[in-house]
């Protein structure tokens, strides 16, 4: 079984248009989560949000030069995120679009974050928005794979809030079965009135910035963003520069409810155990741990529990959740970037906004910027339905 | 190998709880609605909240939730999941002008929804994933379980697809001129090819394991490109049948997603010619109509002409002259620039 190495990364996201512009953001505590400015929503001046800071205008100039009326804000972030990876991996424009790269991408609001368009779209008698095709998960996916002109295999996965580690796990499985060679592997999502709306019905929205882990948190603040890493294994490294290994994952499902963990975190143990198991790690070699950390009600404590029955000492552990929003079908990705940038600088990044421990589970994140060492880091990503995933992430 | 055991097919047509490909139900205004059983089993509060396309999904799955053991996994295809929930939710934000909004219809509408209804039913925690790549979702969903047998030899899984018809959606490819603009019915579709189709929908699920005893057919291969030259379609082909067929081989039968589109006969056409005269030809979408995942009909219905060696004539283009029919090759194309190829086998009994 091939091992599988990181070899390029590329992220935009409320702290920063880069992966370096977003590990600085960490370091110095810049919190992206504000007052809501580019998109247009009754809960403008309400609810938080972390957006990524550029009009759609601004980026889709920066990406095509003239703007391509039919590319959405979500494919826009994808592209960006898909770019950096790209380039960072020095991957020849040959290698990326040869049959042996796979593509595969995640997203929970695909093109919808036009909510209006869409609206107006499906009641048009003809005419209609240059966006007519571009409402789906695939869209995303879809963008990318036109711009780079990738021949191989080819995918989206919309598991809600674990979606893009989803995507991790199944390019890295591409590649040990031979489907192919190099994957790239991600997601993004963009705000929009249909999530910020849905989530409201929720009632787990917070109207202050989030504090994950913290007693008196209040729910989520939605973020947005795009994070893409190129996976190849270790066959065909020569020798090439790479940020970490991919030792281990887990995907399994709560089954307890629609949009709620069970209250012992069944699901989240299930997938960090059989992350660890497939690593052939034990809950001691753990580090670090970037958690799911939302900063809702059920999710905080059901992980805590969780954490505490897989960990005889659960090893530090932070929610960038508190500086990048919840960026839902990116987070996976985003956050896997997060972790791997702590296994390569050996230094772990601050859960804002924390004050009081959870009193049933009494524990306390990573408050600040910290040098440790770091060996293997864990990171959680977990969605309604239930479907909770894990990956670990070891030094190479 | 993988093996296809028991499966479900709800459909426009007569495939559940009975089969019968000998008559074919008409479309109606460009639609083919599919015909839903009781189903039974499930709960009505769970049922009453279901969209279409997640009931059809957990319908479909039961009877072979309550046939084989928990399932080590279960992989579903959706490109979109609930529409109209989705599209009822986007009209209450309208008309409630994003005010308190109750959140049934957005929970509903996620298109990991039926795999989660599923688990939650079954209170299943092994690996659950939903695939939604447009018109290839089913055949990455399908390749995922190909995975998941060879990395455990010994497990089950379920495999499924759904998506619904909703009419929000329909306008929106209509006017993006992807369904007829006059009416056509499914039974005269490929009488005046012009541009567009029928819209489809409907769901499958079939349990999948390596296990050769019982089984209803084998799983072969499955291959899926993105291009819009048809020389590639074919070199694609090639390949994959020379990967996949003993050498100088052909399939007994071609399954092609034909669907009355004139923008998508080039690659029908390249597809057809390329096998001689012996080989019959058969189609299906006017049957189950177009829709993102209507592959899985293709495949369901792959798999009962594997078990009887016969092919409805309903379905038949070319006759073609092979005596038997043990290994049928899908192709199906989904709007110019997705293509997928699909193997499947009789079950060579020893």
């Amino acid at each position: 079984m091939s091992r599988i190495f990181i070899t390029g990364m590329g992220l935009i996201s409320a702290i920063g248009d880069s992966v370096e512009e977003n590990r600085d953001s960490l370091i110095n505590e810049h919190c992206g989560i504000g007052h809501i400015r580019f998109y247009k929503t009754a809960y403008a001046g309400k609810l938080p949000t972390a957006e990524v800071k550029h009009t759609t205008d601004e980026l889709n100039k920066k990406l095509f030069g003239t703007p391509d009326p039919s590319v959405t804000r979500t494919s826009l972030l994808a592209l960006h995120a898909a770019g950096e990876a790209i380039r960072d991996s020095q991957l020849a424009s040959k290698e990326i679009s040869s049959a042996e790269t796979a593509l595969v991408g995640a997203s929970t609001v695909g093109g919808m974050c036009l909510t209006d368009e869409l609206y107006h779209d499906a009641r048009a008698r003809d005419g209609g928005t240059p966006y007519l095709s571009s409402y789906d998960y695939a869209s995303v996916t879809l963008a990318i794979r036109e711009r780079y002109g990738i021949l191989g295999e080819t995918a989206t996965i919309n598991t809600a809030c674990s979606s893009s580690a989803n995507a991790i796990i199944y390019g890295a499985r591409l590649i040990r079965h031979g489907f192919a060679k190099r994957a790239i592997v991600g997601g993004a999502d963009s705000l929009a009135k249909f999530t910020i709306n849905g989530f409201n019905a929720l009632n787990i929205l917070s109207s202050k910035i989030c504090a994950p882990f913290d007693r008196d948190r209040s729910g989520l603040n939605l973020g947005e963003g795009a994070a893409f890493l190129v996976l190849e294994k270790e066959e065909d490294l020569n020798g090439k520069k790479t940020y970490a290994e991919l030792t281990g994952f887990g995907n399994k499902n709560d089954a307890y409810h629609a949009s709620s963990n069970s209250p012992e975190g069944q699901g989240p143990y299930l997938s960090m155990m059989e992350a660890l198991e497939s690593s052939g790690l034990g809950p001691q070699d753990i580090s670090y741990i970037n958690a799911h950390g939302t900063g809702t009600e059920n999710n905080d404590e059901t992980e805590s529990r969780a954490m505490l029955r897989l960990f005889d000492q659960v090893p530090p552990f932070s929610s960038t959740k508190s500086l990048t929003g919840h960026t839902l079908g990116a987070a996976g990705a985003m956050e896997a970037v997060f972790a791997i940038q702590s296994l390569v600088y050996q230094e772990m990044y601050p859960s804002l906004s924390f004050q009081h421990p959870i009193p049933e589970t009494g524990l306390v994140p990573v408050l600040h910027y910290t040098r440790h060492f770091i060996r293997h880091v864990m990171s959680n990503s977990f969605g309604f339905g239930g479907n909770c995933s894990t990956l670990i992430f070891s030094k190479s | 190998m993988p093996y296809f055991h028991q499966s479900v097919c709800i459909s426009p047509q007569n495939s559940f709880p009975e089969t019968d490909l000998s008559r074919i139900r008409e479309s109606k205004n460009n639609w083919l609605e599919a015909t839903e059983p009781d189903y039974p089993g499930i709960p009505a509060a769970v049922k009453r909240r279901m969209g279409k396309s997640v009931r059809m999904a957990v319908g479909a799955s039961i009877p072979l939730l309550k046939k084989f053991p928990p399932p080590d996994g279960m992989v579903i295809a959706t490109a979109n999941g609930g529409m109209e929930d989705c599209i009822r939710f986007l009209n209450q934000i309208h008309e409630y002008k994003e005010g308190l909004l109750t959140p049934g219809s957005f929970v509903q509408s996620t298109s990991n929804a039926a795999a989660a209804q599923i688990a939650i039913l079954t209170k299943n925690h092994n690996y659950n994933i939903t695939h939604v790549h447009r018109g290839l979702a089913f055949e990455n969903a399908l390749l995922d379980v190909v995975m998941l047998l060879k990395e455990n030899p010994q497990a089950g899984y379920l495999l499924g697809s759904t998506d619904e018809i909703s009419a929000y959606n329909y306008n929106i490819d209509r006017i993006a001129g992807w369904f007829r603009d006059e009416p056509v019915l499914n039974t005269g579709l490929f009488e005046k090819p012009a541009k567009g189709t029928i819209a489809g929908e409907g769901a499958f699920m079939v349990w999948m394991n390596n296990e050769r005893t019982a089984a209803q057919a084998e799983m072969m291969a499955v291959k899926t490109i993105h291009t819009v030259d048809p020389g590639l379609v074919l070199k694609t082909m090639e390949k994959f049948l020379s990967e996949n067929l003993p050498s100088g081989e052909t399939p007994d039968l071609v399954l092609t997603g034909e669907n009355g589109d004139i923008r998508m006969a080039p690659y029908i056409d390249i597809v057809e010619s390329y096998f001689n005269e012996s080989v019959p030809v058969a189609r299906f979408k006017h049957f189950c109509g177009e829709y993102c995942t209507a592959s899985s009909f293709a495949c369901w219905l792959a798999i009962q002409i594997v078990q009887c060696g016969f092919v409805p004539p309903l379905l038949i283009k070319k006759k073609g002259s092979r005596s038997s029919c043990k290994r049928i090759l899908i192709y199906n194309n989904y709007r110019d620039i997705q293509h997928a190829f699909i193997l499947i086998s009789a079950v060579e009994r020893v």
